[in-house]
């Protein structure tokens, strides 16, 4: 679309929204509740006004929470967003409601985010009530006009959501987000509860939307298709932390983070004769309440920098010690039942201790050299023992690397604002690409 | 599309929507006159009776409220003030009770008495016997209550076919949904038919309360002697003391039946001759008014409270739960028979014969089991994204509360309101049971005493005595019962056990 | 090709209401082959997933599959079975993958419990047998460290792995034919990869036949060997993938194919469909997709398409088609048509 560079050119440079050093932790409030969760652990971004900023990831990275946390639904654990140059999370009382009006947003769930007690009119006027905004006769035309705007009629205005479908009411939470001429309005996953052939007109009005209004969006998804359609610049998210920022186009022709080119190669293609190569990741993400010491993505990711000394351990031997690490990391985090600690504690063999059938599952027919073989056999030995939390540390050790033991920095790459967290990017290491292939 | 676009206007108020159309509001409301024109007499008396209660209610929270911070004087003041107020009411009250009233004893008197041993009877209606007038009397009541009821949901009907704007909103589904109900609609019949009974009390007896029970040696029943041969007269109080069920074949007056001085009694007599239909009218009228008191007060209280927590959650959240375990741990039974018996000689005994005072305990002792069943729906609203949306553009949480979750919980205040008020109407009755200045002051009727009286003719001729009221609490506790299920099934219909999943997949878009 | 595995013919299911019959899938045929993936694609509304719920025989009241339908399971009616033989077939020849891993699995019982019982009633193993064979399962599912797993509640494993379970739970019944109603619609890309890797293993490993139910493209694209499109409770276009994506012939299709984003190179504006999926509420006398189609013209209203071949092993309901007529010959073509076969009623 030529509107979408050209919005570019115009609005490169005016930042709207600042977020510097964002952290949101849940439950860490008591002295007995156990880690808290790191929804969002350390994020910096800025976001143009105009543009539509994306943000992706896979659930439990922390994209919806950040979200919520520039719009204050959720209070900032530390870290700061200028809005306009105003730090709103130390806003309260009026100020707070003064500057509500300018950011809003547009919610997933069509179902829920729509109170069916009221009529559609009555839920668009709302936010205009809230502020008082003109006569009563005036807030109902503004309605009036707003329904026809989001594509809905002005007889909708006495009906219940109930007697709409799934895209007519979000074209009612559109209606009532624009309501008080907002700014910035976060769209969290606007089309996700949607069919295809809705999800289009959604993405279509809002895209008319923008254009009308000179909004900016941050525009929150899992899919990336949208994403790609719809946004100037995308980051990438991944337990908390912003693994790559880029513009769209760049991003997605050349992703330059494990995270990303895992993430988008495992998207199915619409193309049925598309046969590229694709990498698809073990295993779960870690859990946020335990992320790695090192960088977030290090236990799934498929370019992990190996420590020095075991270069010449096979691939497939390789594979299995990171299996198998993180199967030790799963057992430290089992909270064994009453008898079965008691067992552990009395030295006898609890069914938790049993180990085995996993390393068979592993390393049968798998090549275990002396390099590694010694660091396995204790392990096992004290998993055995009812110390997996000693064997996790011992292959910890033993086969940590950079990735295991430092949080990458954000480094620039190229010149066109682009930004990935990832050691390889660093000089004495491989880039990415080789490292995937290898 | 087919869209019903005549009714829409956007400027469009009631009222001239109402001059669009008037003839189905018309219709409706000459009904709706003739049905208050008829009864204007009772139905304002009505009216000044629940302003008096307001008084009462709202100058005794203020008197508590001074008597914690110590003010006695503004007590004194307060108490000075519901005196004068009430006065002023009940002076209005009198005059109000003397214009014609068509349902009225006055109306259609079944107190007569026979002429001669073969009759004819003298002084009831068109002369038929005390029975039959009676019986007339109290269809013809019943008959118009119900009528009314009915007219009155009928207004909603037409308001909503010809005059709202919305043509379809989420109540209609479950109104429509509780006219299907049967079991439902038997509750709401069983509370129709008792809350006839407390409205025209006085006028369903065969005799009236304060003619037969409060002071019966200050009125005067004549009737036909049979010994003497001859017309007399003697004191209501006389005439109830030789008219005792006592159990034994000759002290006797069972349901049905007339006493030897011309008077019916529906429900037969008390131990102590009295009238135990009027008995039963009088009680309905304090019952209901004390549980609907108490119910209204702990729905109030459990409903706010239930938002409080679910919005706020945290130490809120826990600090309401401990409260609510800390109530809920004592003996309600214990703790109501201590309450009254350190209010035992404060004002607040007095009003409504010690009613107030029972409905403000059962209140404060009962919502804790209110708040609890609400929770979890409020917890679950509140966890909708309309709450976010309505935070997001800066709504105070005190109008998120009143108009994003209230609406939700409402339903659910309603059933378990309706089911736990049974137990009320159970607990007031055995306060009344176990007596001893416990439960209603006596004179003044209570179901409780009703049972307490009769418990020892229970296996004998004057079974009535506590069987009667018994039942009427069992089918009253029964149909409020019924009535919770109704409207559980009407506002959640998936609990019913009904599942169009399906159908929505097959159908919907 | 041999003998289907599944047989699927004029099948129609309705939902009686109180007010109209719904019909969510009317007149339904199509084949799964042995070893073959068949894809079935549509928005919501458009009858798919009670299709396969026809299929596993589990339509229950207010729904019902009207006389006429057939569904040929190894050549024994489905149709006829009651509710014994039925749970017999679903015990061992039909498997059902479902959406919501989480509805799927009691929340109150171990996963091993769950999938021991399973082998205990289908492949009578007991014991120590049953254990070893769970452990084989969820090995072969790609849990790791599969016998601590087999200790845990549902609760404990992520929606990835849950869905890995439910698999497994499957495979100890030994099926021979899957259903998967939009196994991955749930789960995050990444873990949709593995289940579709690991479900397109399984299907080498063990033979299954498959019939993929989902409204996602992109899934379709990866998995499926044949594609049905779906809408308002009709097949629209049946073909094998390749052809489909490459030459959608039925409107509906294309437009379907033009409403995904990233489809198209570039940000072009994205094609859209006006209109909702109506709801099929009567016997269909005219095509249901004509008043959203921008290709309608008057007969659509008044004729109801049938199948035309438009291309090898494919075939489209819609009166533009067979494309060499003129446009009366082609209405008079698909009006024989209905009277001669495809429409009872």
């Amino acid at each position: 679309m030529s509107q979408a560079t050209q919005r570019h050119d115009d609005t490169d440079e005016e930042t709207l929204i600042e977020v510097r050093n964002l952290e949101k932790y849940y439950g860490d409030d008591g002295m007995f509740s156990p880690p808290p969760v790191k929804a969002v652990d350390g994020v910096d971004l800025d976001i143009k006004r105009g543009e539509t900023f994306g943000l992706v990831g896979e659930s439990g990275s922390g994209k919806s929470t950040l979200g919520r946390t520039l719009l204050r639904l959720e209070q900032a654990t530390s870290g700061t967003v200028s809005f306009d140059g105003t730090d709103i999370t130390t806003l309260e009382g009026s100020d707070l409601k003064r500057w509500r009006r300018n950011a809003q947003i547009v919610f997933q769930d069509p179902e829920s985010s729509l109170n069916d007690r009221m009529t559609v009119g009555e839920i668009v006027r709302e936010p205009l009530d809230a502020h008082d905004k003109g006569t009563e006769r005036e807030r109902r035309k503004r309605v009036m006009d707003l329904l026809s705007r989001v594509g809905l009629r002005e007889e909708h205005y006495y009906r219940y959501p109930h007697q709409f479908s799934g895209g007519q009411r979000q074209r009612v939470g559109i209606a009532r987000a624009l309501a008080l001429e907002p700014e910035f309005v976060v769209l969290d996953e606007p089309v996700s509860a949607l069919d295809v052939s809705v999800q289009a007109k959604i993405i279509t009005l809002l895209e008319d939307l923008q254009e009308e209004f000179d909004l900016t969006y941050l525009f929150i998804a899992h899919d990336l298709s949208v994403v790609r359609h719809i946004c100037d610049r995308v980051a990438v998210m991944y337990l908390g932390k912003i693994m790559e920022v880029g513009e769209t186009e760049e991003l997605y022709e050349d992703p330059v983070n494990p995270y990303t080119k895992s993430l988008l190669s495992a998207i199915p293609r619409p193309d049925p004769t598309d046969e590229s190569e694709r990498t698809t990741l073990p295993g779960t993400p870690p859990s946020p309440r335990d992320p790695p010491q090192g960088c977030q993505f290090s236990t799934r990711c498929p370019a992990k920098i190996r420590p020095e000394g075991f270069e010449e351990v096979s691939e497939e031997t390789w594979d299995a010690i990171e299996r198998f690490r993180e199967i030790v990391r799963e057992r430290t985090r089992v909270e064994l039942g009453t008898v079965d600690r008691v067992k552990r504690r009395a030295g006898l063999f609890s069914k938790y201790d049993d180990i085995d059938e996993a390393v068979k599952d592993l390393f049968d027919g798998v090549e275990r050299p002396p390099v590694v073989d010694d660091h396995l056999t204790y392990a096992v030995e004290q998993v055995k023992a009812g110390h997996p939390q000693d064997a996790r540390e011992r292959l910890h050790e033993a086969f940590g690397s950079v990735c295991d033991r430092e949080r990458p920095a954000h480094h620039q790459v190229g010149d066109r604002g682009r930004e990935s967290y990832c050691h390889r990017h660093r000089e004495e290491y491989d880039d990415v690409e080789s490292a995937i292939r290898r | 599309m087919e869209e019903p676009t005549s009714r829409f206007d956007e400027d469009s108020t009631l009222r001239s929507r109402l001059e669009a159309d008037p003839e189905p509001a018309l219709r409706w409301a000459a009904v709706m006159a003739a049905l208050a024109l008829v009864q204007i007499g009772s139905l304002l008396g009505g009216l000044l009776s629940i302003l008096d209660a307001a008084v009462v209610g709202v100058t005794a929270i203020f008197d508590v409220l001074f008597g914690l911070v110590g003010l006695t004087g503004a007590s004194a003041a307060v108490v000075d003030v519901q005196s004068a107020l009430s006065g002023a009411v009940t002076t209005a009250r009198d005059a109000a009770e003397g214009l014609p009233t068509l349902l009225s004893r006055e109306t259609i008197p079944n107190q007569g008495h026979l002429a001669s041993a073969d009759g004819p009877w003298v002084d009831t209606f068109l002369g038929l016997e005390p029975a039959l007038a009676w019986a007339v009397r109290v269809l013809l009541i019943v008959g118009y209550s119900l009528f009314t009821f009915y007219w009155l949901f009928r207004g909603w009907l037409v308001f909503r076919a010809h005059y709202r704007q919305a043509d379809w909103t989420p109540t209609d589904d479950m109104i429509d949904r509780l006219r299907d109900h049967r079991w439902g609609q038997f509750g709401i019949f069983v509370l129709a038919l008792f809350l006839i009974m407390a409205l025209f009390g006085p006028a369903l007896g065969p005799t009236t309360v304060s003619q037969n029970i409060v002071s019966p040696y200050s009125h005067e029943v004549t009737y036909f002697n049979a010994d003497a041969g001859a017309v007399e007269t003697v004191a209501a109080g006389d005439a109830n003391f030789n008219s005792k069920s006592k159990g034994a074949g000759d002290q006797n007056v069972g349901p049905m039946t007339y006493d030897n001085f011309n008077r019916f009694h529906p429900f037969g007599t008390l131990p102590n001759g009295r009238d135990l239909f009027t008995f039963m009218m009088g009680g309905a009228r304090i019952t209901l008014i004390v549980a609907g008191l108490a119910i209204g007060l702990s729905a109030l209280i459990a409903g706010g409270l239930a938002m409080v927590s679910a919005f706020y959650g945290g130490n809120i959240d826990l600090t309401l739960l401990t409260t609510a375990d800390g109530i809920v741990s004592v003996p309600r039974l214990l703790l109501l028979i201590m309450i009254s018996a350190i209010f035992a000689n404060h004002w607040l005994a007095g009003v409504l014969d010690g009613g107030f005072l029972l409905a403000l305990i059962f209140a404060f002792t009962g919502w804790p089991f209110l708040w609890r069943a609400v929770r979890g729906p409020a917890l679950q609203v509140a966890q909708e994204e309309w709450v976010d949306a309505a935070e997001s553009f800066g709504q105070p949480p005190r109008t998120i509360m009143r108009k994003h979750m209230f609406p939700y919980i409402t339903g659910y205040l309603l059933v378990y309101a309706s089911m736990s008020t049974g137990g009320i109407i159970v607990g007031l009755a055995a306060l009344s049971f176990l007596g001893n200045g416990l439960g209603i002051t006596p004179p003044t009727p209570a179901w409780g005493r009703a049972v307490s009286l009769g418990q020892s003719y229970v296996s004998g001729p004057s079974w009535h005595i506590s069987f009667i009221p018994g039942a009427m609490i069992v089918v009253l506790v029964t149909g409020l019962n019924a009535l919770g299920d109704g409207i559980r099934d009407a506002i959640d219909p998936e609990s019913a056990g009904g599942d169009d999943d399906e159908a929505a997949a097959g159908g919907g878009a | 090709m041999s003998e289907p595995v599944l047989s699927v013919s004029n099948l129609r299911t309705v939902f009686h209401t109180d007010r109209e019959t719904i019909r969510a899938v009317d007149g339904v045929s199509f084949d799964v082959g042995r070893g073959e993936t068949v894809g079935i694609v549509g928005e919501s509304g458009s009858g798919k997933s009670v299709t396969a719920r026809s299929i596993m025989g589990l339509v229950e009241s207010p729904g019902e599959i009207l006389p006429g339908s057939s569904i040929r399971f190894n050549g024994q009616e489905l149709t006829e079975f009651d509710d014994a033989q039925y749970r017999e077939i679903r015990g061992s020849g039909i498997g059902m993958v479902f959406q919501d891993p989480q509805k799927s699995l009691n929340p109150v019982y171990t996963v091993g419990n769950q999938i021991i019982e399973a082998l205990e009633e289908n492949q009578d193993l007991t014991g120590e047998e049953a254990r070893e064979e769970a452990i084989d399962l969820l090995e072969a599912v790609a849990i790791p460290d599969a016998p601590r797993r087999l200790d845990e509640y549902p609760h404990e494993f992520s929606g990835g792995m849950r869905q890995r379970a439910m698999i497994a739970m499957m495979l100890a019944c030994d099926p021979e034919f899957l259903i998967c109603d939009e196994p991955t619609t749930a789960l995050d890309v990444t873990i949709e990869a593995q289940i579709l890797e690991l479900l397109q293993e399984l299907q080498e490993e063990r033979g299954l036949s498959i019939l993929f139910i989902t409204h996602d493209m992109g899934v379709i694209a990866e998995i499926a060997d044949r594609v049905n499109v779906m809408y308002a409770g009709e097949i629209v276009e049946t073909a094998p993938v390749e052809e489909l994506f490459a030459s959608p012939t039925h409107p509906y299709t294309e437009g379907l194919l033009d409403a995904i984003p990233g489809r198209q190179d570039g940000s072009e504006q994205l094609r859209t469909i006006e209109g909702d999926v109506p709801t099929a509420n009567e016997a269909a006398s005219h095509c249901r997709f004509a008043p959203r189609c921008e290709h309608a013209f008057d007969a659509c209203e008044q004729a109801h398409p049938q199948h035309v071949e438009v291309g090898p092993e494919h075939t489209a309901a819609c009166l533009l088609y067979p494309g060499e007529k003129s446009r009366s010959e082609r209405v008079e073509h698909h009006r024989a048509q209905a009277e001669t076969g495809g429409d009872h009623e």
